[in-house]
């Protein structure tokens, strides 16, 4: 993997800046954004509904799309590929389409993983004291539930639950699993088929894809047989004024107008990270995480895969994004990262995180080594 | 503290740019908490405390060491002294209206200091203003004295 090559892609890297917010938002290649501006220029039109030229290019164009995140998955079929504007969205839909009334979630869930289903019976299910999954707990209680809903990767951080046990087990006891793959998806490689996982949502905006993008999986058959969320246009294959027929996978969970530009830019995103690989990508955030010079540093949680969480002793962790930007250009997020429940459990009012991926590299490591070791002096 | 001089800067300057209208609100909801004695939550001052000790910490870490351990220290001082300014800026209007100087009735022949809102008294400039605008003895550019052409200045040092 070469991360020079690759940093020559994102043209915003040339600003002098070390972006570690990844976990928030992805840089996106320039062969993203030269896909986006191909549709505005070259096809500008709706997929699916009309017939000229324009509008097959387009059709095809998002077909294309489609199949490309179902092998990057591991999916079964296109159809089981419905586009949403973001994992939220996604989350949403099958909350909204499940038909159960008990769902087992972690305790680091992130909002859009926990809001959803507080309308129905909720189990949290508490992690070890080292913040790793309980796996025995788990295989205790999860007969109790209809469905699992965990976060596959933290975006608080970054650990990554046992997700083929988890699946088995589940399987074991007839509950489905859902996972929200917003974190897990971008970093790792993953194959929906050989882990038999019912349910998947993710974002396009934190793997390189356009903002405003994300893609719900799930089973054919568990497809099949979910209610319709958003319906209108493209859902349906015809009406009267009391009635109408429902379209076919995947687009009767498709309501409206698509975000077309956005879909063929994600296409293009995820043709970017097979060509690369998921497994070097991966391999490459680890080093980077692990070459972050913690000593000094309180770390939040586990602390694994791309993700370094952690508060600077005596100073507020808004202060420390503001002046790592300030001094050096360096962008962390800080506050809560939206897992306001698990701050909230553990008493602790927020921390700074240092998100990586592959156009980072270890000499921008080694700037935040030093920025941070100058904030530690501030004490 | 630094919210509430953030108030009056971004007040001032939002009158004039929209953009800087959140930033006076922001300030303003800061405001009106500590004065109802709650915690600022918008993190104003965090944000305007790191953003100086960022600038800072690459010069002279001791310095911005400094600062953040006294940065509501600073910031008292520097309210303490918007207002004492406040306080003379307010008695130099006031001298204005009723004295026509900023500094109140002069005593005898003292000459009154100069004034930044009149723009009058004080040492040179003020006669270097009066020479050079409006010397008596030189009339359209005619030397009352002697009739000859004249500029500013020339006639009152013959």
């Amino acid at each position: 993997m070469n991360v020079d090559k690759i940093r020559e892609d994102f043209s915003v890297l040339n600003k002098g800046i070390r972006y570690f917010d990844s976990a928030c938002m992805s840089l996106r290649p320039k062969q993203v954004v030269n896909k986006i501006t191909e549709y505005y220029n070259e096809y500008p039109a709706c997929a699916g509904r009309s017939t000229h030229k324009l509008g097959n290019m387009v059709s095809d164009e998002v077909n294309s799309s489609r199949r490309l995140i179902k092998n990057f998955i591991g999916a079964k079929k296109d159809s089981e590929i419905i586009f949403t504007k973001n994992a939220t969205e996604g989350i949403n839909l099958l909350a909204n389409s499940f038909n159960g009334e008990k769902v087992l979630l972690t305790d680091r869930e992130h909002n859009s993983n926990l809001v959803p289903w507080q309308k129905f019976k909720q189990g949290i299910l508490r992690s070890n004291e080292d913040y790793s999954f309980n796996l025995e707990k788990f295989s205790e209680g999860v007969r109790n539930y209809e469905l699992v809903s965990f976060v596959a990767t933290s975006n608080l951080d970054g650990y990554t639950l046992p997700i083929k046990e988890i699946v088995k087990i589940a399987h074991e006891n007839n509950v489905k699993v859902h996972l929200d793959g917003a974190q897990h998806v971008p970093h790792n490689e993953i194959n929906v088929k050989k882990l038999d996982l019912d349910y998947l949502s993710f974002s396009g905006h934190k793997m390189l894809g356009p903002s405003g993008t994300g893609v719900f999986y799930a089973k054919e058959e568990l497809l099949k047989n979910m209610k319709q969320f958003i319906i209108g246009g493209e859902t349906v294959i015809n009406s009267t004024y009391n009635d109408f027929v429902m379209e076919k996978l995947p687009h009767k969970f498709e309501g409206g107008l698509q975000n077309y530009a956005g879909i063929i830019g994600l296409g293009a995103a995820v043709k970017y990270l097979s060509k690369i690989g998921m497994s070097d990508i991966h391999d490459h955030e680890i080093k980077l995480r692990n070459a972050v010079d913690v000593s000094g540093l309180k770390l939040i949680g586990n602390n694994s895969g791309s993700i370094a969480n952690f508060n600077v002793p005596g100073v507020n962790y808004h202060e420390v994004a503001t002046i790592l930007d300030t001094s050096d250009n360096i962008m962390i997020r800080s506050g809560r990262h939206c897992v306001h429940s698990w701050y909230n459990a553990q008493n602790i009012e927020g921390s700074a995180r240092a998100s990586f991926y592959l156009y980072n590299t270890l000499d921008e490591v080694q700037v935040l080594n030093e920025a941070l070791n100058k904030l530690k002096k501030l004490m | 503290m630094i919210c509430l001089l953030s108030l009056i800067v971004f007040g001032i300057l939002a009158i004039f740019s929209a953009s800087y209208r959140p930033l006076a609100k922001e300030a303003f909801d800061c405001v009106f908490r500590r004065m109802t004695l709650r915690k600022c939550q918008s993190g104003l001052d965090v944000k305007v405390k790191s953003k100086i000790v960022g600038r800072l910490i690459g010069k002279s870490t001791k310095l911005a060491k400094g600062v953040h351990k006294y940065f509501e220290v600073i910031s008292w001082f520097f309210v303490i002294l918007f207002f004492v300014s406040l306080f003379f800026s307010g008695q130099a209007l006031y001298n204005v209206i009723v004295y026509d100087n900023c500094n109140g009735i002069s005593e005898g022949d003292e000459v009154p200091g100069y004034c930044i809102i009149t723009g009058e008294g004080g040492g040179d400039v003020v006669d270097e203003e009066i020479v050079s605008c409006e010397d008596p003895q030189c009339a359209d550019g005619i030397c009352e004295e002697c009739g000859t052409e004249c500029e500013c200045g020339d006639c009152s040092d013959p």
